[in-house]
């Protein structure tokens, strides 16, 4: 019998893949939180897809990571929340089942769901939070959903449904990318996550121009902070949130423009009702790939938060270009950059990278952040950084 | 009389076909048809060679509804480990030039290669998108330039130039068509009068009854750089679902 359960999974569809990665983050300057110049990251992620008949497919992932600023939690322990402040030292980054038959698609477990069309800024990706620790070099994070997906000649219907809300992962308090407030007195962050299920639907067209409409319902996955009147005590909460909004992608003669723009409302007027747009022009030319855009926001009702974590809505009013050069099939070279409509905050990053042979590649870059305190990316002005990575793909 | 007859019709037939062999639309469309299949799948070998060393080497699944003008093409990247998950999908019309998307797991969204951006090499081969796409005969206007023997094989040589409906970056193309077995052997591409990219047809075997090169070498003329793409494991008419070509079926990553 354990012979024919052998013939059975060998003989079934399973692919793998994954890599080992270390990285090494140089900080020039002392930030205020944070005495340490210098951070090494190691990093194991290991995916797996099983088809055990057509139709249906099993999809997991795990991410065994450890470094030395104790960004990641030390204790072992298998994490599938992704709730906790710091990253878990082992992690199940995906496990779902799908199934799908004729235009009909159903997946449900931890997974990654991703709305939009723009780059940099995406206001419609509601299921998508992100891992914010280095705020500049994010990664997204799955979420337990159940998602449905018709597709039927041009058009897909999208739903999803969220047990629970997987919030952002925000700075750690005593590290640089945590920026203390002006107060002497010890803080105390006290962080209310709420309990309840979020659900979306988008509708999209392809065709000669592509377009898309979402709503969601659930919370922000975006912390606000309300301080107390002793002025120590901060609490972090994740606001109700309604979004309408769409996407458009239109290719023209010479360039593509692509926009997205969303409104979002707070039922509990925890935070501002607003307003976030996006317009980029793309262009690729030889080995060059070029994109530009304008990112906005327009505040339609102020809420009641002393303050916001928001990497979106601190990318806007901001100029945003992004271009790479291909110099080979081996080489390449990468750079972004966003500045702020007032030149109150820059932030631009240069990586080249290089493979070697079919398994290795090294990447080097150099981010650096300039600006006034007062800005989204002017206060993170102590935090330029240089980064080496190297990484085995099998 | 009754000798006469069948003499005459030879005759005619003989005279006819070489007419119709002399039109070089019908020579394409004989290709076409010869080549069409209800399906393909092969795994492909990419090695890019530039300055004679071999600097690369990718591989990849393909899989195929349709034919030409009339088809739907996912490609799936195995090797090197990095790109492993990487697809393609090409939708080919009849009228007008494909759609193309390309899918990333690292990102997790599939990006639409706009039309002017499939000049573009693919994932720096010296493939460029537009390459990856299959050409119908109706979207192409013809003409024979004359007859060639080509690696020891007699050779029509015709140019093609797009329609109006067909955006490409090449302003004309020849092609070396055998007249054996009415298999396209050699095309260069031209942008005006420059050559710009040469790609062979080489070690070409009967499939299925499918005469099919089962090498193909692009060279990019600018870069001096050549990418050789092997097939192997080569099938005709397996069946396949129309519904494994939407972009749905492409973003399930395997």
């Amino acid at each position: 019998m354990p012979f024919l359960a052998i013939l059975f999974f060998l003989s079934q569809d399973f692919n793998q893949r994954g890599f080992v990665q270390t990285q090494t983050t140089v900080y020039p300057q002392d930030a205020v939180n944070d005495g340490g110049n210098v951070i090494g990251e190691t990093q194991i992620r290991y995916e797996g897809f099983f088809i055990p008949w057509a139709g249906f497919q099993l999809s997991g992932a795990l991410d065994l990571r450890s470094d030395t600023h104790h960004q990641t939690d030390r204790t072992w322990r298998l994490d599938w929340k992704d709730r906790e402040r710091q990253r878990a030292l082992l992690s199940l980054r995906r496990f779902s089942a799908q199934y799908n038959h004729s235009g009909l698609t159903i997946e449900a477990g931890k997974q990654f769901v991703r709305w939009g069309r723009t780059d940099i800024v995406n206001p419609t990706d509601r299921f998508a939070p992100r891992d914010f620790m280095t705020v500049v070099d994010n990664e997204f994070l799955g979420i337990d959903a159940v998602r449905g997906t018709y597709e039927r000649g041009t058009h897909t219907l999208d739903v999803v449904w969220a047990p629970r809300l997987t919030p952002s992962r925000t700075p750690l308090l005593h590290q640089r990318w945590f920026i203390p407030p002006p107060i002497t007195a010890p803080l105390t962050v006290a962080r209310k996550i709420p309990e309840g299920s979020q659900y979306g639907i988008r509708w999209s067209h392809t065709g000669e121009v592509e377009f898309a409409a979402a709503f969601y319902s659930g919370f922000n996955h975006l912390p606000s902070y309300q301080v107390d009147s002793s002025g120590t005590v901060v609490e972090e909460t994740y606001a109700d949130q309604r979004m309408i909004g769409g996407d458009v992608g239109v290719p023209l003669q010479l360039l593509s423009v692509k926009g997205e723009a969303a409104w979002f409302q707070s039922p509990d007027q925890k935070t501002d009702d607003y307003v976030l747009y996006v317009v980029q022009l793309e262009r690729q030319a030889g080995e060059w790939f070029f994109v530009g855009g304008y990112g906005g926001q327009h505040v339609t009702a102020k809420g009641t938060q002393s303050a916001d974590f928001n990497p979106d809505r601190g990318m806007t009013r901001t100029i945003l270009a992004r271009a790479g050069y291909t110099i080979d099939v081996n080489r390449s070279i990468a750079f972004e950059t966003a500045i702020r409509e007032n030149f109150d905050g820059f932030w631009s990053k240069i990586e080249f990278s290089q493979a070697f042979g079919q398994h290795w590649r090294l990447t080097s870059g150099f981010t650096a952040i300039r600006g006034k305190p007062s800005d989204f990316l002017g206060q993170y002005r102590r935090n330029s950084h240089a980064t080496v990575t190297a990484r085995y793909s099998f | 009389m009754s000798r006469t007859i069948p003499a005459v019709f030879f005759a005619l037939l003989i005279l006819s076909t070489q007419a119709v062999a002399q039109d070089p639309r019908t020579i394409v469309e004989e290709t076409q048809k010869r080549s069409s299949a209800k399906s393909q799948a092969y795994e492909g070998t990419l090695r890019v060679v530039k300055e004679g060393s071999k600097i690369a080497e990718k591989r990849w699944s393909f899989e195929r509804i349709g034919s030409h003008g009339d088809s739907k093409s996912i490609l799936r990247f195995s090797a090197p480990a990095e790109v492993k998950g990487v697809a393609l999908l090409v939708v080919n019309h009849p009228d007008r030039s494909s759609d193309q998307w390309m899918w990333a797991p690292a990102i997790g969204r599939e990006r639409r290669i706009a039309l002017q951006d499939r000049s573009q090499r693919f994932f720096g081969t010296d493939f460029s998108f537009e390459d990856l796409e299959e050409r119908d005969t109706d979207q192409y206007e013809y003409r024979l330039l004359g007859e060639e023997t080509f690696e020891g094989a007699a050779c029509w040589k015709i140019e093609s130039r797009p329609r109006q409906n067909k955006v490409s970056q090449y302003t004309h193309s020849h092609v070396w068509v055998r007249k054996d077995n009415y298999v396209v052997v050699q095309i260069e591409n031209y942008k005006n009068a420059t050559l710009v990219r040469r790609a062979k047809y080489g070690d070409i075997q009967r499939v299925q009854s499918i005469w099919t090169a089962h090498t193909i070498e692009m060279y990019d003329i600018t870069e001096k750089s050549r990418t050789i793409l092997t097939i192997e494991k080569l099938q005709y008419d397996l069946p396949m679902k129309d519904e494994d070509f939407t972009l749905q079926a492409f973003r399930r990553e395997r």
